[in-house]
């Protein structure tokens, strides 16, 4: 009981002098803001057509059956289809400017007409597995259509040869016969038919759901790494030596410096979530606990990040530098500054080594994918093992570290 | 004869290859004063942080009422008080947040600490600045608030290390009737400075460290008369004698 007094008491100082830092309330509260207030709207600018794009190339002269397809899918008005030169979209899928394209061949109408066959081509980036997926299916689509068109016009001209209303040789009657069919004009069914349920209104997703999680992730870790200066001070100005020298114990005195550390950050993830909630119009997905409970291993991990370099380094000034570093190199390796899922595999992979990497991949599952609770629990565990890793060489660093 | 309330033996702390204390003992009665001079460097500081639990000494023991400071440091630190050579102070709270603040640490409930704090303050003649900031005090202001920090919680043993440091007559003046107004209480005290009129004055026995030994330790009186006349010569002559007048660092 006297130890918990103690650590209250000392995590209660703690935050006494903070909110008498008017700077280290600007740099903790209203920096962060601006950041998120830049970033959000800057992202919501650059999506104003929300229609999936699709991009499509047709090395056939101008006329030709691909054309009549593009034509059809574009009339279905849900597909943004936007027509490429093949080299230009081959390049733009290199230079990671679109994740890939549906290509025509140039014999493709002849390929049919004639029976010999045709092939579509897919290209996608290597990384975009879910557009590569999804282009697949399309081509698979417009190929088994075409099939079943083409099966159609051949018995269509079979039986008119048969009844002697057209030559077997007179291949004008023969052509005017089967573009009709394959064009899916014939009188039958369209050539791709397109069928939509509304299953509810579909809500544009708010770019606020990545950028506040991410720069939440980011700011809390940097206001607790900065906050090891205040530790490191209170080593400098001996008002430590004084703690050690009275009845309080050496794990009060960590616990103390810890709860305040984490206090602040608590008070900057409550401003974070319900600012990002009124203002921006955050989603915290359909497992608000799990969120929450993200954030708050977020703060701990950071705080025992915080108590873990103050008892590794000598000066304030070195204390300030190394948070700093810290927080800028981890921040982007972690995904903080754009979503990890965008990212080559290796940087994902790479992001796994930052606590970072965990924080904001959990919530990215719980505000952009819907997960549930136990989708985040890996996240979870390993914020915890951050946090257990960071306070264990901070005890283990401030029994000799504690006394200049 | 007055009851042994300190006992250090043989105490040594090294850092690095640097011997810092080298086998210091020495013995302080219940309610006497004893004085630790000494030049810079010379061990002082190492001596009352391990008196004060703050260092651990790589050997010998100290125990204080009975207590060992390596393996009861609990006990020793719930009688103690400390008043480090630096201003130990949050700059940012006012003299009284300071002072409860200390107060709860040392076990006391909000009121008594509070209580405690203008006691105090009034002592050091600061309880009409209770509320302001420490770190728009003067110098000697400061040195107060420090010592009158090492008070709460009225420790048997209280430890004070160069508290007149740099500061003005009349604050120092202020701080010497605290300590024998303290003394007069019955109050066991370590003291050490640089001053020697203050050693002089305020301590019953002195030790003078050098090099992390004790060299001399005895009443300021017999210290003096060992190099001629008490009346003549002054402890500054014994210190000078003892320890040499080449500079230190």
């Amino acid at each position: 009981m006297k130890r918990l007094t103690h650590i209250w008491f000392i995590a209660l100082k703690d935050l006494k002098l903070f909110a008498t830092d008017r700077g280290a309330l600007f740099f903790f509260i209203l920096f962060p803001f601006l950041f998120i207030t830049l970033f959000t709207f800057m992202d919501i600018g650059a999506t104003e057509d929300t229609r999936l794009q699709l991009h499509m190339v047709s090395q056939e002269a101008e006329g030709g059956l691909s054309y009549q397809i593009i034509d059809a899918l574009e009339s279905a008005g849900d597909w943004e289809i936007i027509v490429m030169d093949y080299d230009e979209a081959y390049q733009a899928v290199e230079d990671k400017e679109i994740s890939g394209f549906v290509a025509f061949p140039a014999d493709f109408t002849e390929g049919i007409m004639t029976g010999a066959g045709t092939e579509l081509e897919v290209v996608t980036d290597a990384e975009a597995t879910s557009r590569r997926a999804a282009l697949y299916g399309l081509s698979q689509t417009i190929a088994s259509r075409v099939g079943a068109q083409y099966v159609i016009a051949n018995a269509t001209i079979e039986l008119l040869i048969e009844q002697g209303i057209i030559a077997p040789d007179d291949s004008a009657a023969i052509e005017q016969v089967i573009q009709p069919i394959l064009a899916g004009q014939g009188g039958g069914e369209a050539f791709i038919e397109y069928r939509t349920e509304k299953v509810g209104e579909v809500e544009e997703e708010s770019a606020s759901n990545w950028v506040i999680p991410g720069y939440l992730v980011m700011f809390v870790f940097f206001g607790a790494a900065v906050g090891a200066e205040t530790i490191v001070r209170e080593r400098q100005n001996h008002t430590l030596e004084r703690l050690l020298a009275s009845s309080v114990r050496q794990e009060a005195i960590l616990g103390g410096i810890f709860t305040g550390t984490a206090a602040k950050g608590l008070i900057q993830i409550l401003l974070f979530w319900v600012v990002g909630i009124l203002a921006f119009n955050l989603d915290l997905g359909p497992s608000p606990a799990a969120g929450i409970i993200l954030s708050i291993l977020t703060v701990i991990m950071s705080a025992a990040f915080a108590v873990m370099l103050a008892t590794l380094v000598k000066t304030q000034r070195s204390a300030g530098s190394i948070a700093v570093l810290a927080s800028l190199v981890l921040a982007p390796l972690g995904g903080c500054w754009w979503p990890l899922f965008i990212l080559p595999q290796w940087m994902q992979a790479l992001a796994k080594i930052t606590p970072h990497g965990w924080a904001t991949t959990g919530f990215n599952k719980l505000m952009l994918f819907g997960a549930d609770f136990g989708a985040v629990v890996p996240e979870m565990l390993a914020l915890v093992g951050f946090a257990v890793l960071f306070s264990a060489i901070a005890v283990w660093r401030f029994r000799t570290s504690a006394v200049e | 004869m007055a009851e042994e309330f300190l006992v250090a033996k043989e105490l040594h702390k090294s850092f690095n290859e640097h011997k810092a204390v080298d086998g210091v003992s020495f013995t302080i009665h219940k309610g006497e004063n004893f004085g630790l001079l000494g030049p810079n460097g010379a061990g002082k500081t190492t001596t009352i942080r391990m008196l004060s639990t703050v260092l651990k000494p790589d050997s010998g023991d100290v125990t204080v009422a009975g207590h060992s400071v390596k393996h009861d440091s609990d006990a020793v630190r719930d009688i103690i008080g400390f008043c480090p050579q630096e201003l130990a102070l949050y700059e940012e709270l006012s003299a009284l947040d300071n002072m409860v603040f200390f107060g709860r640490m040392v076990g006391l409930d909000g009121k008594e600490a509070k209580a405690q704090a203008m006691k105090h303050l009034e002592m050091m003649g600061l309880a009409n600045r209770a509320k302001g900031k420490i770190a728009k005090f003067s110098g000697g202001m400061k040195r107060r608030i420090n010592l009158a920090i090492a008070l709460m919680g009225d420790p048997e043993l209280l430890f004070l290390d160069e508290p007149t440091v740099g500061i003005d007559p009349q604050s120092r003046n202020n701080i010497y009737e605290t300590i024998e107004g303290l003394q007069a209480k019955g109050m066991t005290i370590l003291y050490t400075t640089h001053y020697m009129e203050e050693a002089n004055r305020l301590c019953d026995r002195v030790a003078i460290i050098d090099g992390g030994k004790i060299i001399a330790l005895d009443t300021p009186h017999n210290l003096k008369s060992q190099i001629g006349p008490p009346d003549k010569v002054t402890l500054e002559d014994v210190f000078l004698k003892l320890t040499g007048r080449s500079l230190r660092d």
